[in-house]
C-alpha cells in the first residue's frame, strides 16, 4: 500500500532520499536546505503559494484559535435557554441518571446575565458577550459540540490535539507541518498563553510530539522583557561586546562553510548554516512584530489598550482582563499579518486558587463576568481589525473550550462540568457568518439531536478543508500507525461553509 | 416499543416458514448462485475485498466464519439462531442493523441466508479467498538457531558486504583514528573524548588499540548513563505525572538509577525485563526486583482522573482503562515492538492481535496502580523486613481472633467499655464528648446530600484573618458520635457584604481537599482552614458553605460545634459574635446558632484517661479466659510487642515510584483494601468503557504459539503471578519478537538507523528488515549468549561496517541515498543530553556524581495546586545543574524548553528514535540560552587558568570543544576574533560550530 499524497510523511522514510527528490524537483542548494529547515518543502513546487501541493484550492491561509481554559459556560455566553429562566430554582430533572464531575446537580439555574438579540441574524448573546454583537453576523455557532470526558486534562487535549492522551501534535503543529511558513523570519505556529500561566497539560497542548520539532508552537509572551525564549542573550549577556552578534555570525559562517566543504553531500550541514542566518533575521523580525506600541492610537483604543497597564485590583476584574486579552489579540493580528500560519490565544490558566480561568464551580459571575467581557471586547476588535485590513476573508477564527457547564447549580453560584454539550464558533476563512449549526436541548444539557452531535474531529476537518487539505490525507506514521489530526473520525461541516 | 416487537415476531414466523420450505423441497442453497450475490450487493461495500470494517469480510470464509470481533463468530454453521449475522441483517437491533444505511435485506434474502447457515454454511473453495497467514510475517516467524561464529564482527561484515555486492557497492574506507575515537566514545559514553584521551589513542600504535578502547569504554560507568538515556526514551520515563496538576514524583529516580546500574553490570536481558514486569514476584526481597517495577509506572498518569473521580463513574473508569493501556502499550511496545494497543476497539487491522488479546493483557495489570513502594537497598534487610511484617500481620490476626472470641463472652461491662473507648457511647459523651449540653449549630435536615447550607459569623468590623478553625460536634444519634454533621464538601469565604454578593474572597488553601474532593470525617479533631500571610484575607463576615452534607440516618445534615476566627495575634475574634444561617434547628440548649461562637466544643479523652479505660477493659477480657488461654494470649502479645519493636527498629525504608498495590482512600482507593485483588476486566465493545461484554482473564497474544497465551494460574494466586506469567511469556526463548526487538534497538543507536527502521513496530505496518539474515543471526547469537548487551556492542563496534568513514560517495548515494545498505557510517547530530554534557566537560565543570534525586533547573511556583515549573527563573550558574543530563528532573507538562528545542525525547511519548531537526529557534537556543552563555564564560576562565597567552588559550579552548588542535589559519582567525570580542565570545562561537554539533 503506498500513499502518494504529498502530505503523507513517515518517519520511516530515509531523509536523504526525500532531499534527493527535492533536488530533482529543481530547488537550489540554499533553497533546499532552507526548505528542509523550515518544513516548507511540501510547498516547494510553487514557493510562497499555497496551491502548490494542496488537495484542493484553499479558502483560507491562516488560522487563529481562541481557547478558553477551564471550560467556558455556553449557557452564560451564547446558548440562550429561556426554559432555564422559566424554571430557575426548580429542582433539576434531566430525565436520566447524570454523572457530574463534582455532583453539581442542584436546581436549574438561569444564565447570570440577560440575553439580547444582535445583528441582522438576531442572534441572542448575553450581556457579557455583548461586544461580539458588533460582529455576530460574521460568526457561525455550533451549539451541539460534545466531548468525551469531564476531566479537564483529557478534555483539553482532545480539543487541542484531537486525542485524550498526551503525545499528539496540536492542531497548529499539523497546519504548520502541512503548509509551512509564509514568512521565514517568524515561527509558523505561535502560542500566546495566558500571562498567568499555562492551561491544563501545559505545553502538551501545542508541542509537536512526533512531528519535527520546528512545528511546535512557539510561546510568545507579548509585552514582557523576553517575549520569545532565547531570542537574545539573557543572563550572562555581560560577556558580549557591542558588535559581537554580526562578528559571531560571520565567524560561524566562515568556519562552518569550511567544515561543510570538506564533507560534501550532507545537506544538513548547509541547513544548519542557514539556520543561523535565519536566527539573525528572526531577531529583527520578532521584536518588530510584537511592537504593539507602534500601532495607531485608534487601533489601540479599539482593543481597549489606550490606558496602558495599570495597578490592577487584586480581585479578578474586567478592566484588567480587557487589557491583557486585548494585548494578545493585537499581537495575534500582527503575527498573522506577517505570515504566521497558526496562532493559538489562551484565556485563563490552570486550576488554581484564586480562579483565573473559566472553571467556575464556585461562582460563575465572579470569574465568567470579567473573563468574558475581556474576551468579547478583544475578539470583537480583532475581527473588526482583520476586516479593515482585508485579512478576515482568508483567516479562519475558531473559538473553543474543553467542555461546557451544567444548567443545574453547584453550590448556588457555580456550575459543574458539562462534557455532554458545549459551544464552538467559527468566523472568517470562507465560513458562513450569521449561522447556527446544531442546537442543544432545552436545558443546554445535551445536543437536541443526540444521534448527530458535532465533535472536535469535524471542526478540525473543516478547518483543514478550508486550508485546502483533505483531513484523511494529512498523516504521519508514528509507532506503526498513520496518525491524523482527526484520528479515524471527522466530517467536514459543509453547513458552515459560505 | 410495539413495532419492533411485531417486526421481530413477523420475521421469526416467516423465517421459520421459509426454513421449513427450503427443507421441504430439499434443495440445498447454492452458495455461488444464491448467497454470494447477496453478500456482494449488500455487504461487500464495507465487508469485502476492498474494505473490511471492524476487520470483518464476507469474501473469505476464514474471516466470515470465524471473525466478527465482539460477536465472533458471526456465522455458526448449522446454528442460524446462534449466528449474530442473521440478527444484524434482520434490523431488529437498531444499534446494530446491517447494512447500517439503506434498504435491509429482503425477507427472502434473509431466508436464503438462514437456510444456508442451517445447512452448515457450506463455502466452496472455488468461491473462497484465501488470505495470507497473518503469522507469515518476518517478525513473527520463529528465530532460527544461529550458526556459531568465531568472530561475530566478521560475521556482521560478511552479511553487510553480501548485500552491498548485490548492488555492486563497496564499503567506505575506514574512518581516520581521530574520527573513530570521537564516534565510539560518544556512542558508548554520551561524552566526547577529552583531548588527552584522544591523544592517548592516537599515540597507541598497537593493533589492539581500538579493541582496548572499546573495552575501556564499555567498562566505564559512563556507559550505563549513556545507554540508560536511550532506554528511558523508549519507556517514556518522567519525574512528574503530566496532565493537569502535574505533581512531581519524588521517588521516580530510583528506577532510573536501577537502569543505569543494570546496564553497567550487563544484566542478562531476559532477567532485566523480568524484573521490570514482575520483579517483586519473581525475585522477592531484592532491591532490583522492586526498583525495576518503576518501568510500569514510568509513563504519564492522570492525577485528577484518579484522585477526583471514583472508579464507579464513567470518567473514572475511562481514566483507569487508559492507565492500564499505558502500562501494556509500554510493555508490549518496548519488549516486542508491537502496537498491541491498536486492538482496544477492534481486532488489530494489520497484525494477528485480537481484542481478546488486548483485554487479556489489561487483566494482567488489573490490580495495579502507580504508587511509592517502600523497600531496602540491601537485600538482607529487605528479606528481614518482609519476614517481620508478615509475622506481625499473622500474629495480630491471631490475637484479634482470640480477643473477639473472649470479648463475646466477657459481658456487658466489657462491651460498654469498648464503645466508650471507640467514642460512640453515651457514657463517653458525658465524660469525653460535650462538656456542656450546648452542642452547637445544626442546620435543617435535608433529604439530599447535595444541598447547599451556609452559616456565617459577623465579626462586627473588618478584620485581617490568620486562620479559621471549625470544631466538629459530638452526638450519639444513630451511633454517629464524633464528627456529627461535619460537611463532606464545603468552602469558606470572607466578605464585607453580609449577603456575600460582592467582594467575596475564597479561603483557597486546602480548597481542593474540602471542596473538590470528599473530606474524610475529622472526628473530634478541629479542622483548621489555613491562611498564609501573603494571601491577605480581610473582611467582616466569615461564611462556611456546605455543598455536600454529612449523612445521618437516611438523611443529611450540617452541624458545627464552634467556629473560631483567629487573628495573627492568636485572638478568637468570633467568640460571642452573632451568627446567621440559611436555616437552623433552634432546639435550646443543645442546638442553636449562638452555640457556634460560645467557645465550647467537645474534646477527646486525654491519653491518660484512654490508657486507664483500656487497662480496665483488658482486665475484664482476661477474666473471661481460661488460665491457659489467658497465658497464650499474654505470650502472643509479648511476642507481638517484640516484633513491633523490631519493625520499628528497621531503618527508614527507601521509596520508589512504581507500579504496585495502592491502598488509598476516597476516590483513589486502589485495590489495597481488597488485598490487591485484580479488578474485573471486560472486553469492551468498540473500546467503550460503557459497553463491557464478557470478562476476560490474564494472557498475552494467542497467535504466537510458542507458549500458552491464556495464563492458567493456581487457585489463590496473587496478582503478581499474572505479571510473572507475562514476564515469562515475554522473555521466552522462543519468543521471536523479544530477541529481534532488542538487538535492533541496540543496532539503531550505533548506526543512526535500525536494521528495521521502525524499532517500535515490527508489524505489517512497520518496515521490513534491510538485512533479515543479519538481524536473525544477531538475535539468535544474543539469545545464546545470555542476552549480554556488552557482548553485542563489542561485536558491532569491532566490525569494519561500524568503523567505516561517514563520507559521502555520490555513486553509492545515487543508488541508495538512505544508506540502508550501510555503504558508509552515518554522520549524527549530538542529542540534547550529549551536547549539554559535552559543553560541561569542555568547560571543566562536569560533575560526575552518580545517582540520586534529579537535579532541577527550574523554580516551582504554586506547588499546592498545579505546579508551575519556571525554567526562566532558575540560575544557569547553579552548580547542582552541572551534573550529567541523565540525572535531570524530567517534567512532563512543561518540558525543558532548551532541551526540547534540541529534540530531546518527549517523556509523554514512547520514543524509539529521536527526531533530528534544525531550526532558527534551535540556533537561538544554542547562541543565547543562559546555560550556553554561562558555560562559555566558564570555559574562557578555564583556558585562562591553563594557558598563558591568548593564542595558546584559544588553541586550548578549540581542542577542548572539538577534540583536535586548530589549523594555523583557523587559529589566526580566532585570535583576531578574540582580540575584538573577548575570549568568552570565542568559546560561545566554538560551541555553536557544526563540527561540535555533529559526529562524523
Amino acid at each position: 500500500m503506498s500513499n502518494t499524497s504529498p502530505f503523507h510523511r513517515s518517519s520511516a522514510q530515509p531523509a536523504l532520499s526525500r532531499r534527493d527528490f527535492l533536488w530533482q524537483a529543481g530547488g537550489g542548494l540554499g533553497g533546499l536546505a532552507l526548505a528542509s529547515l523550515l518544513g516548507t518543502d511540501r510547498a516547494l513546487a510553487s514557493p510562497g503559494k499555497l496551491t502548490g501541493c494542496l488537495h484542493h484550492p484553499p479558502k483560507a491561509k491562516r488560522v487563529v484559535q481562541f481557547f478558553m481554559a477551564g471550560a467556558a459556560s455556553h449557557l452564560d455566553l451564547y446558548d440562550y435557554k429561556p426554559e432555564l429562566i422559566k424554571r430557575h430554582g426548580q429542582p433539576s430533572d434531566f430525565g436520566e441518571k447524570v454523572e457530574a464531575f463534582q455532583n453539581g446537580l442542584g436546581p436549574w439555574m438561569r444564565p447570570f446575565w440577560d440575553f439580547h438579540p444582535y445583528g441582522r441574524s438576531g442572534k441572542m448573546l448575553s450581556e457579557v458577550s455583548a461586544p461580539l454583537g458588533a460582529v455576530v453576523d460574521d460568526m457561525a455557532f455550533i451549539h451541539n459540540m460534545v466531548g468525551k470526558s469531564g476531566v479537564h486534562s483529557a478534555a483539553t487535549l482532545l480539543q487541542s490535539t484531537g486525542f485524550q492522551l498526551p503525545g499528539f501534535p496540536g492542531a497548529g503543529c499539523w497546519v504548520s507541518y502541512a503548509l509551512g511558513s509564509e514568512n521565514d523570519n517568524l515561527p509558523t505556529f505561535v502560542v500566546l498563553p495566558d500571562h498567568r500561566g499555562f492551561a491544563s497539560n501545559g505545553v502538551k497542548n501545542w508541542d509537536s510530539a512526533f512531528l519535527p520539532s520546528q512545528h511546535s508552537g512557539t510561546i510568545i509572551q507579548p509585552s514582557t522583557t523576553n517575549p520569545v525564549a532565547d531570542l537574545f542573550p539573557s543572563k550572562g549577556a555581560g560577556l558580549l561586546r557591542p558588535g559581537s552578534e554580526p562578528a559571531t555570525q560571520a565567524l560561524l559562517a566562515e568556519l562552518n562553510q569550511a567544515h561543510a566543504a570538506s564533507r560534501p553531500g550532507d545537506q544538513r550541514l548547509e541547513a544548519r548554516i542557514r539556520s543561523y542566518e535565519l536566527a539573525a533575521r528572526m531577531q529583527l523580525a520578532a521584536p518588530e512584530a510584537l511592537d504593539l506600541q507602534s500601532e495607531a492610537a485608534h487601533v489601540q483604543k479599539l482593543y481597549g489598550l489606550e490606558r496602558g497597564p495599570q495597578a490592577w485590583a487584586k480581585e479578578i476584574n474586567a478592566a484588567e482582563e480587557t487589557f491583557v486579552f486585548g494585548q494578545r489579540c493585537l499581537a495575534a493580528r500582527r503575527l498573522l499579518e506577517r505570515g504566521v500560519r497558526f496562532v493559538q490565544v489562551w484565556s485563563g490558566n490552570d486550576n488554581g486558587f484564586p480562579r483565573r480561568n473559566w472553571d467556575s464551580h464556585e461562582d460563575v459571575k465572579r470569574d465568567h463576568g470579567p473573563l468574558a467581557l475581556g474576551m468579547s471586547r478583544g475578539i470583537a476588535a480583532f475581527i473588526q481589525d482583520l476586516k479593515q485590513r482585508g485579512l478576515f476573508d482568508d483567516t479562519i477564527i475558531l473559538w473553543t473550550t474543553e467542555f461546557g457547564r451544567m444548567p443545574s447549580s453547584q453550590g448556588g453560584k457555580g456550575r459543574d462540568h458539562n462534557p455532554f454539550v458545549f459551544t464552538n464558533w467559527l468566523a472568517g476563512g470562507g465560513i458562513k457568518g450569521g449561522t447556527t449549526l446544531g442546537e442543544s436541548d432545552q436545558w443546554g444539557f445535551k445536543p437536541l439531536d443526540r444521534a448527530n452531535p458535532t465533535q472536535v474531529y469535524d471542526v478540525h476537518a473543516t478547518i483543514l478543508h478550508q486550508l485546502g487539505i483533505d483531513h484523511t490525507r494529512l498523516s504521519f506514521r508514528n509507532n506503526g500507525i498513520d496518525r491524523r489530526l482527526t484520528d479515524v473520525h471527522g466530517h467536514v461541516l459543509h453547513g458552515l461553509l459560505a | 416499543m410495539a413495532r419492533p416487537r411485531l417486526t421481530l415476531n413477523a420475521y421469526a414466523a416467516f423465517a421459520a416458514w421459509a426454513l421449513c420450505c427450503s427443507l421441504a423441497v430439499a434443495a440445498p442453497v447454492d452458495f455461488l448462485r444464491e448467497v454470494r450475490p447477496i453478500f456482494e450487493a449488500k455487504c461487500f461495500k464495507c465487508h469485502g475485498p476492498e474494505k473490511q470494517k471492524s476487520g470483518f469480510r464476507l469474501d473469505a470464509s476464514q474471516v466470515a466464519l470465524h471473525g466478527g470481533e465482539a460477536h465472533a463468530p458471526n456465522i455458526v454453521p448449522g446454528q442460524p439462531d446462534r449466528s449474530p449475522l442473521l440478527r444484524f441483517v434482520s434490523g431488529v437491533d437498531r444499534e446494530m442493523r446491517m447494512p447500517p444505511k439503506g434498504d435491509l435485506l429482503t425477507v427472502s434474502e434473509q431466508a436464503t441466508l438462514r437456510a444456508w447457515i442451517a445447512e452448515g454454511a457450506v463455502w466452496p473453495a472455488t468461491a473462497d479467498v484465501v488470505l495470507a497467514n497473518p503469522l507469515d510475517w518476518w517478525s513473527w516467524r520463529p528465530l532460527p538457531s544461529p550458526q556459531p561464529a568465531v568472530d561475530g564482527s566478521a560475521k556482521i561484515d560478511s552479511f553487510v558486504r553480501a548485500k552491498l555486492a548485490e548492488r555492486g557497492l563497496q564499503p567506505a574506507a575506514p574512518a581516520p583514528s581521530a574520527t573513530l575515537v570521537r564516534r565510539v566514545t560518544v556512542d558508548l559514553t554520551g561524552l566526547p573524548p577529552t583531548p588527552e584521551e584522544t591523544a592517548a589513542f592516537l599515540a597507541d600504535s598497537s593493533p589492539l588499540a581500538y579493541e582496548r578502547l572499546v573495552d575501556r569504554l564499555l567498562a566505564s560507568p559512563r556507559y550505563g548513563e549513556r545507554w540508560a538515556r536511550h532506554w528511558l526514551d523508549v519507556v517514556h520515563y518522567g519525574d512528574t505525572h503530566g496532565y493537569d496538576k502535574d505533581k512531581p514524583r519524588e521517588h521516580a529516580w530510583a528506577y532510573r538509577d536501577y537502569v543505569i546500574r543494570a546496564l553497567n553490570a550487563d544484566k542478562p536481558y531476559a532477567r532485566f525485563v523480568q524484573e521490570q514486569v514482575a520483579g517483586d514476584t519473581l525475585f522477592p526481597g531484592t532491591r532490583d526486583g522492586i526498583e525495576a517495577m518503576g518501568f510500569l509506572a514510568a509513563g504519564p498518569w492522570d492525577l485528577i482522573g484518579h484522585a477526583e473521580v471514583p472508579e464507579s463513574k464513567v470518567d473514572g473508569k475511562l481514566t483507569r482503562h487508559l492507565d492500564r493501556d499505558d502500562m501494556l502499550a509500554n510493555t508490549l511496545g518496548t519488549f516486542t515492538s508491537l502496537t498491541v494497543h491498536c486492538a482496544q476497539c477492534h481486532n488489530h487491522k494489520f497484525d494477528p492481535i485480537t481484542q481478546e488479546d488486548y483485554y487479556s493483557l489489561q487483566a494482567v495489570f488489573a490490580a495495579l496502580d502507580r504508587t511509592d513502594r517502600p523497600y531496602y537497598l540491601d537485600d538482607a534487610t529487605n528479606a528481614k523486613a518482609t519476614k517481620l511484617v508478615r509475622q506481625q500481620k499473622d500474629l495480630s490476626a491471631q490475637i484479634r481472633q482470640t480477643e473477639a472470641t473472649l470479648g463475646a463472652q466477657a459481658g456487658e461491662a466489657y462491651t460498654a467499655l469498648t464503645r466508650r473507648i471507640e467514642g460512640i457511647s453515651k457514657t463517653a459523651a458525658a465524660k469525653a464528648g460535650n462538656p456542656t449540653p450546648d452542642f452547637g449549630y445544626h442546620a435543617q435536615v435535608s433529604q439530599q446530600a447535595q444541598t447547599v447550607k451556609w452559616v456565617q459569623v459577623d465579626l462586627g468590623q473588618r478584620v485581617e484573618l490568620a486562620r479559621v478553625v471549625l470544631s466538629p460536634c459530638y452526638d450519639d444519634f444513630n451511633g454517629i458520635g464524633a464528627g456529627f454533621g461535619f460537611p463532606v464538601r464545603f468552602k469558606v469565604e470572607v466578605s464585607d457584604d453580609p449577603e456575600f454578593r460582592q467582594g467575596v474572597q475564597l479561603l483557597w488553601r486546602g480548597h481542593d481537599q474540602r471542596f473538590m474532593a470528599d473530606l474524610p470525617n475529622p472526628g473530634l479533631t478541629p479542622y483548621v482552614v489555613p491562611i498564609e500571610p501573603e494571601d491577605v484575607i480581610t473582611g467582616r463576615y466569615v461564611r462556611v458553605t456546605a455543598v455536600q452534607l454529612a449523612p445521618r440516618k437516611g438523611d443529611f445534615i450540617f452541624a458545627l460545634a464552634e467556629l473560631e476566627v483567629r487573628t495573627a495575634d492568636g485572638r478568637n475574634v468570633a467568640q460571642g459574635r452573632p451568627v446567621q444561617a440559611l436555616d437552623s434547628i433552634e432546639a435550646s440548649p443543645r442546638w442553636r446558632k449562638v452555640n457556634l461562637t460560645d467557645g465550647l466544643a467537645p474534646v477527646r479523652p486525654s491519653p491518660d484517661e484512654l490508657a486507664q479505660l483500656q487497662a480496665e477493659r483488658d482486665r475484664l477480657l482476661l477474666a473471661a479466659a481460661s488460665p491457659a488461654v489467658a497465658e497464650t494470649l499474654r505470650a502472643r502479645r509479648t511476642e507481638l510487642a517484640q516484633l513491633t519493636k523490631e519493625v520499628a527498629a528497621l531503618p527508614k525504608p527507601s521509596l520508589v515510584y512504581a507500579a504496585g498495590i495502592h491502598t488509598g482512600s476516597g476516590t483513589f482507593a486502589g485495590t489495597g483494601a481488597q488485598g490487591g485483588r485484580p479488578r474485573p476486566i471486560f472486553l469492551l465493545a468498540r473500546g467503550q468503557v460503557t459497553q463491557p461484554q464478557r470478562e476476560v482473564g490474564p494472557g498475552a497474544l494467542a497467535a504466537l504459539g510458542f507458549a500458552p497465551a491464556r495464563f492458567v494460574l493456581p487457585a489463590g494466586a496473587g496478582e503478581g503471578e499474572r505479571r510473572a506469567a507475562l514476564a515469562q511469556w515475554l522473555t521466552h526463548r522462543d519468543n521471536p519478537l523479544f530477541w529481534r526487538s532488542a538487538v535492533n534497538r541496540i543496532w539503531q543507536y550505533h548506526f543512526g538507523q535500525g536494521l528495521v527502521e521502525t524499532a517500535n513496530d515490527f508489524g505489517r505496518n512497520g518496515a521490513v528488515p534491510t538485512h533479515p539474515e543479519l538481524l536473525d543471526w544477531l538475535a539468535g547469537d544474543f539469545r545464546e549468549h545470555g542476552g549480554s548487551w556488552k557482548r553485542l556492542h563489542r561485536q558491532i563496534l569491532l566490525s569494519a561496517t561500524y568503523r567505516q568513514s561517514s563520507d559521502d560517495n555520490p555513486a553509492a548515494s545515487r543508488l541508495d541515498g538512505g544508506n540502508t545498505l550501510l555503504w558508509r557510517q552515518q554522520r549524527r547530530k549530538l542529542e540534547a543530553e550529549v551536547l549539554r554534557d559535552a559543553v560541561l566537560q569542555a568547560s571543566g565543570r562536569l560533575d560526575l556524581t552518580m545517582g540520586g534525586p534529579g537535579w532541577r533547573d527550574f523554580v516551582v511556583e504554586r506547588p499546592e495546586h498545579s505546579p508551575h515549573y519556571r525554567y526562566d527563573l532558575a540560575d544557569p550558574a547553579d552548580p547542582q545543574t552541572f551534573r550529567r543530563s541523565i540525572y535531570r528532573f524530567v517534567v512532563r507538562s512543561q518540558t525543558q524548553p532548551w532541551m526540547t528545542s534540541l529534540d530531546c525525547a518527549d517523556p509523554s511519548m514512547r520514543v524509539d528514535k529521536r527526531n533530528e531537526s534544525l531550526s532558527a529557534l534551535q540556533a537561538l537556543a544554542l547562541l543565547n540560552n543562559g546555560f550556553m552563555l554561562t558555560q562559555s564564560t566558564v570555559l574562557a576562565e578555564r583556558v585562562v587558568r591553563e594557558r598563558g597567552e591568548v593564542k595558546a588559550q584559544v588553541a586550548r579552548a578549540y581542542e577542548l570543544v572539538l577534540g583536535r588542535p586548530p589549523s594555523a589559519a583557523t587559529l589566526e582567525r580566532l585570535v583576531v576574533f578574540t582580540r575584538e570580542q573577548g575570549l568568552p565570545a570565542t568559546c560561545r562561537a566554538l560551541f555553536n560550530l557544526n563540527e561540535f554539533a555533529f559526529v562524523d
